[in-house]
Order: structure tokens, then sequence, then C-alpha cells
């Protein structure tokens, strides 16, 4: 479960990124999180995901544990079990897919022995499988730079499997993507969050896509909550409060 | 202008009021140019006269060049392959080689304490700061205080060099590392990756490449430090080049200076042959071009 | 909502090796580098004896007095930067027009480009060192051999970045000249000029720059200037002068570094 309680957070230039923010998310969970750019969404998976961006007050606890002012140890433990993925990938594009994969497993494997590339068996079979899971196995000896951008993300995607996670964030995981290929990506996160009963929260520009995939509908604006309800509440007027203005072809992905 | 000109006389045509007035030549950029051209010339005549570099002299000295240039005409390959050239010249190799390496050793963890984007700020500074002096101290200057040390000899000569590369080196190897994408040291923060991982992982596959290729053109550099550092006794060609000179084998040491150039041109080349397939082989980093501009300017035989 | 995707069915890669290859590599480096060390007869206890070592006791306390004496070090400094100044002059002055000569854009004709190109690349090749001694043969030690030696080498040194520069300048301002029936040379001068001076300012002050510091250590060959001084002291094993002297000389050449980069910014 995880709870924001009141939570804000201000950048060093003194812009406010979220207000007073509470939300409570149970496992299981698939969450879709609304609103302009600049609306906090980022910020908000960043102050839950181990403290990415530190929350300057409130409270934030994953499972029970506080992330608010934690030290470094019990951060990387809340990272640990958190998988993210991004909008632009964030690959290492001069090493292999299965590198890349591997790297979610940093937090399982002895500094040591990840420095210096020798994996356990148990590790490699693991990313293994989240690529297969996310069907790119074979592309596992390939460099990360030659695919394209939608099988760029489906490897961030099983970079976050590998971590066995309870929480997957994705920030924007389909910003970069053409329409075809964001279906498929949306498509695959539902499926691990139908499969593997992974608490799932995901930033989306599109509102077609929104209430198209997403169960239940979170929206910011200017740092606030304005709106916490099932997708299917979810009318013109909600839209019209969450971005100050009537859609426009903009905000809906085209096929 | 609107009146008919009167081609007799053009100050009346100046004096018209119906001219449109022209613009008066701007100060700033232009009379900048003027004072520095007046400092320059000063300091240019200062020096010529504080050299007491006479006329004569000045002009003798192209004939004097001519008449040595001719002495060494044909060049004595023949002694200088039996007194051992080839092996003076790969000990300059050698010397340059294993400077080189004492460089990318220590260089390379330095690099990551002076980048701004995965050191504080404070240490990065520190250590900016070292590579800077490191830089500013001539090779020769390093080599005339460790021959003190460890003696006459090539090790002293490998001393210097990798010492002073490592200011060099590590000043382009953290400015690479600042260039890198962000993106992945995030994925692995946000995995629970530890400072060394996020290196490890996220960094080290982004910049090896281009920094291995700076160690490459950091050795051909070197090659001809080393050469150099033979003048004073460090080892290699630069000593075969002093005593001949000292004897005036004129002929000998123009073999010693082909022999030299020819070493030298075709390490250049397989380097650079090198570093374009490493290159090519993932994209460069941004900035490289100028980074590489620096290493130019090292390779010309003038530190920076 | 969409249906789960068809499991596709998946064959693992085999892990491409390239083992042989990445092992003589591997082989072929760490041969060479032993071999190498061999040649040069590294001892890696010197990494750490070298800080014990009494020697270090006859760098403190720097004597003042003696650096600070006129004839002793601040003349010969000043030599140092009549060098410099005089072989930046020579050298820059010399490069403009071999520039234009020798730049793909500009050259009057094919050969000439050429020619003089492989010829500045051997010229190159040499190092700066290396001329100073020859020079020094040549017209006999002391500072003109100096100047001479530094004078050849910033020539060299401007040529290759000014002409690369030359070679990349628009074109098309001298189609213009030529094609307003502007001979070669003139055409030169008023097309492409304009374009590129600011950059061979910026070249100047460079080349100006790193003399300054090649300047320093020509007199441990016999070419003038305060490393003659310093390869004097090195002789009587007197580290404490030569620290003072390097000391002084990092100062000056610091303050002559950020008025050189002053002028730049002015200018360019």
């Amino acid at each position: 479960m995880i709870v924001f309680d009141d939570v804000s957070v201000t950048y060093k230039g003194g812009v406010q990124a979220l207000k007073n923010f509470s939300l409570t998310i149970d496992h299981g969970e698939f969450v879709v999180i609304v609103g302009l750019s600049g609306a906090g969404k980022s910020t908000m998976l960043r102050a839950l995901n181990g403290g990415l961006v530190p929350a300057t007050s409130g409270s934030i606890t994953v499972d029970g544990v506080e992330v608010v002012g934690a030290d470094a140890s019990t951060l990387r433990g809340v990272r640990k079990r958190i998988g993210m993925i991004f909008q632009t990938f964030n690959l290492v594009g001069r090493t292999s897919v299965l590198n890349n994969v591997l790297m979610g497993r940093l937090s399982y494997v002895p500094a040591w022995r990840s420095t210096l590339g020798l994996w356990p068996a148990d590790d490699r079979e693991q990313a293994m499988q989240s690529l297969e899971r996310v069907g790119i196995v074979e592309k596992a000896y390939v460099r990360a730079s030659d695919l394209s951008g939608g099988q760029q993300q489906r490897v961030g995607i099983a970079r976050a499997l590998a971590q066995d996670p309870r929480i997957i964030l994705a920030d924007e995981p389909v910003a970069a993507l053409d329409p075809v290929t964001s279906r498929q990506v949306m498509r695959e996160l539902q499926r691990i969050n139908t499969d593997l009963g992974i608490t799932t929260l995901i930033n989306l520009h599109y509102l077609d896509l929104a209430q198209e995939f997403g169960q239940r509908l979170v929206g910011l604006r200017d740092g606030e909550l304005v709106f916490d309800g099932d997708i299917a509440d979810v009318t013109d007027d909600t839209f019209h409060s969450i971005y100050g203005r009537s859609i426009t072809s903009d905000d809906v992905l085209s096929d | 202008m609107t009146s008919p000109l009167d081609a007799n006389d053009t100050a009346a045509v100046l004096d018209t009021d119906q001219a449109a007035p022209r613009p008066t030549m701007p100060v700033g950029p232009g009379r900048w140019k003027w004072i520095i051209a007046g400092i320059i010339s000063v300091a240019l005549v200062w020096s010529i006269s504080g050299l007491s570099i006479g006329i004569d002299r000045l002009l003798g000295a192209p004939g004097d060049a001519w008449g040595i240039a001719r002495l060494m005409w044909p060049p004595d390959f023949a002694t200088e392959l039996e007194r051992g050239v080839l092996g003076k010249v790969l000990e300059s190799v050698y010397i340059a080689w294993i400077g080189t390496i004492i460089a990318a050793t220590f260089s390379l963890p330095l690099s990551f304490l002076a980048a701004s984007n995965v050191a504080p700020r404070w240490l990065r500074r520190v250590v900016r700061n070292l590579f800077n002096v490191i830089r500013s101290v001539p090779e020769l200057i390093v080599a005339v205080i460790l021959i003190a040390v460890t003696g006459l000899g090539p090790w002293a000569g490998a001393l210097a060099i990798g010492l002073h590369s490592i200011g060099t080196l590590g000043k382009l190897s953290s400015e690479a590392i600042e260039s890198i994408d962000n993106g992945p040291l995030e994925a692995v923060s946000s995995s629970g990756g530890r400072w060394v991982s996020k290196m490890r992982w996220g960094v080290l596959p982004q910049v090896l490449p281009t920094i291995t290729s700076y160690w490459l053109f950091r050795f051909e550099i070197n090659v001809r430090a080393s050469a150099v550092l033979g003048l004073i006794g460090a080892g290699g060609v630069g000593s075969e080049l002093v005593s001949q000179l000292n004897f005036r084998n004129f002929p000998q040491v123009a073999a010693v200076l082909i022999v030299t150039v020819a070493v030298v041109l075709t390490i250049d080349n397989a380097s650079s042959a090198v570093r374009r397939r490493i290159i090519s082989g993932g994209g460069g980093l941004p900035g490289d071009q100028s980074r590489m501009a620096i290493l130019w300017a090292d390779l010309t035989g003038r530190k920076t | 909502m969409s249906s789960p995707t068809e499991p596709i069915t998946q064959q693992r890669p085999v892990k491409p090796t390239r083992r042989i290859r990445t092992l003589a590599i591997v082989l072929a480096l760490v041969g060479f580098t032993y071999f190498s060390a061999n040649q040069v007869g590294v001892k890696l206890s010197t990494f750490w004896e070298v800080w014990t070592n009494p020697l270090w006791e006859k760098f403190w306390p720097v004597p003042w007095d003696w650096v600070l004496n006129r004839t002793n070090v601040l003349d010969p400094l000043v030599e140092t930067f009549q060098i410099a100044i005089v072989s930046s002059v020579i050298g820059c002055g010399l490069a403009l027009p071999a520039s234009f000569l020798m730049s793909r854009l500009t050259t009057p004709n094919r050969p000439t480009h050429v020619v003089s190109r492989a010829f500045m690349g051997v010229v190159r090749a040499i190092p700066d060192l290396f001329w100073a001694k020859l020079l020094v043969t040549a017209v006999g030690i002391g500072a003109f051999a100096g100047a001479w030696a530094l004078s050849i080498f910033s020539f060299a040194v401007m040529v290759k970045l000014f002409s690369e520069t030359i070679d990349g300048a628009d074109p098309r301002p001298l189609e213009a000249a030529v094609a307003a029936g502007g001979r070669h040379m003139p055409a030169v001068r008023s097309g492409v000029l304009p374009e590129v001076f600011p950059a061979y300012v910026a070249y100047a002050l460079y080349t100006f720059e790193l003399n300054i510091r090649a300047s320093i250590v020509l007199g441990l060959v016999g070419a003038g200037g305060v490393g003659r001084v310093i390869d004097a002291q090195r002789q009587f094993f007197r580290f404490d002068r030569i620290l003072g002297i390097l000391i002084l000389v990092f100062v000056v050449v610091f303050i002559i570094d950020q008025i050189s980069v002053a002028l730049r910014k002015r200018l360019v």
C-alpha cells in the first residue's frame, strides 16, 4: 500500500511542484495519472521512488516504510522493489540488452560481483525471463541502441521486471512512441498488472489512452490533486477541471 | 543623396543639408584593434632589442641553417643502424607506452571524482584544480626533478610522462563523463543501485570508447614527448640525437631524424585508425571534437 | 479493453562469443606492456619509496633572495617572454598568407595544396625541442636559436589550425568576388578574410600562450631563457632554487594567461 499524506515538494528555485498532496493506493491497483506538463506528475513518482526527488514536507509510506527523510540504505531498500520506466527509456545504448536488464538486479547482487560483471546464474535467469515476458528475448545480446523505440521501451519494462517489483512506476512511458507502439506498450503494462498483480502507476498525457487502459484516474493540476476516482466516472467536466480548458486534438492520441 | 552631384566639388556636396548624415565609424572593437596592434608592435620592438638580434645575425641565420642542412646530406643510415638507432626509437615508444598506462590507471578513477554530474561539488573543484596544476608543469621539468630521485634513464622518463599526462587525460575524461546522457544514472538509482554501480553500469559503458580514444591520442603525443626527454638524459632516441649533434656528425643526425619521423608518423597513422574504429563503433559524445582539438594542440609537441 | 497479447514462441539466443579475438587483443596488449616495462626498467617500488627520499629536503626552504635577484632569474625570465613574443609574431605573421595558400578553398592551385600539406606534416612530426637542439647547433647557443625554433613551430601549428578553419569557411563570398572579376588573391582578401579573421586572432593568442610555456623549457637544450638557469641549477642539485624559479614562473604564466584570455574575449 502506498500512502501520500500532505506531501509538498519545493525545488531549489522555489518552484512548488506538489502542494499538500494526499493519496492512498492499494496493492495491485492500476492507476493512471493525468495532468498538463509541469502539473507535478513526474515529481510525484520520483518523490515516491525512494526520494529520487526528496519531499519537502509530509509523509510518504510504501508498505509501511517511511520514505521522507529516510537514510540512504532505507531508500535503497524501498527502491529495490519499485521498478521504474522512463519516457526516454534511459538505456545504456552502447551495451547489450541483457546488460541493461541486469541493471535491474543491482540491488540483489553484491556490489563487487556486479561491478566485475560476475552476475550469478539466478540473476541472469531472472533477466532472461523478464525479457521473455516482454517478448524480446531474441535481442538479448544486441546493443540497446540498435533497437527501435518500441523495442527499447520493452527493454525498459524488462529491466523494471527484473527487480521483481511490488510497484511499477511509469513516467510518460509512451510519449516518445508512435500510436500503434504506444498501445502495444500500454497493453503490455496492463497485462503485467493483471498477471503478476504488481501495483502500477502510470503518468500519461493522452486522455484517450488513459480512458482506454486506466481503472483509476488521478488528476493533477498545479501540484494539487483535482480528481481521484473511477475512470467510468470521468466526464468532460473532469477534464476541464484538470486541464483548465477543453480537450484539444493535442490531448488525444490519434491512430 | 538627392541633390545633383557636382563632380568638381565633392566638399560642397558633403556640406549640403540634404545629404544624409554618414554614420561615424563606431568605436569599440575597432578601437581595440588599434590598441592591440600598438601593444604588439611595442612588445615586438622591445623583445627584438632585448634579445640583441642584430640585422647581420638575422640575415646570416638562414645561411647557417642551410649550411647545416647541406652537411646532413646524404643521411648515414648504415652507421646509425649499426649504433642501434632503431632500438633507441623503440625505447622512446616503450617509455611512451608505460607512461600512458600509468596516466590511464590514475586518471580514470580520478576523473569520476572531477565530473560534476557524479561527484560532489567541493570534491570536483579540488580534483579539477589538481589536474590543472599537473597539466601546467611540463614533462621536462617533472623529468628534471624525477631524474634526481630515480636516477638517469627511461624509468624516470616514463614516470615524468605518466605524471604529466594524468592532468590532461583526467581533465578530458571528466569532461567526457559530464557530457553523458544522465538517464541511465537515474535508472540505476531507481533500481536501488549504489554509487559504484551507477559508475560501472550507468557511466562507464557510455564513456569508455571515448576515453580509450583519448588514451591512444595521448600515446601518440607521448611518443614525441619521450623522444624529447632523451635530450636531458631520460632515455630514448633524444640521447642519440644529442650525442651525434655534439660530435657534429650531421649525416648521422639526419638518419636519426628521418628514422624518428618515420616511426612517429607510422604510430600516428596506426593509432588514429584504431581510434576511428573505436569511436565509429558507437558514435562519440557531445563535445568530442573540441576536446580532440585540445589534444591535437598537445600532439604538436606543445604541452598545455 | 484489449485482449492479452498472444504468447510468442521465443528462442533464447546463444551468447555470441568472439573469445579468440578478444583473447588475442588482450594478450597482445598485456604482452607489449610487459615487454615495455622490462625495457624501461619499471620499478613499482618507486611509487612508495619516492616519498621518503631524503632528496625532498633539498627543495626547502626556497631562497627567495636568490630567486628574485635580477641577474639570477629575472633577466632570463624576461628573455623567455621576449623569445615567446618574437616567435609568436613571426610564426603567426607568416602563417597568415601560408594558410591561404594551403587551404583547399583558397589555394591557387592543387599541387601547392598537396605539397605544402605534406611538408608541414613532416615539420610537425619533429618535436619542438628537436628543432631547438638542431638550431642551437646551427646558429649557436642562446636565445636566438630558441626564437628560431619556436617561430618554425608556431608557424606549423598556426598553419594547421588556421588553414582548416579556412577550409570550413563559406565559399559563396569568394565565388561572388571572383565572379565580379577579382584576381585570386584580392578576391580571397575581400571574400574570405573577414569571415575567418576572428578565428585567426584567437589561434594567435592561443599560440602565444603555448609559446610562453614552451619557451620556459627551451633553455634545457641550450636555447636561452629561464630554462638555462634551471638546467644549471640542477647540475648543482640546488632544488630549492629550482622550486623557487618554478613558483615564480607559474605565477607569471598564470597572469599572462589571464590577460590573454581577457583579450581573446574582447576581440572574438
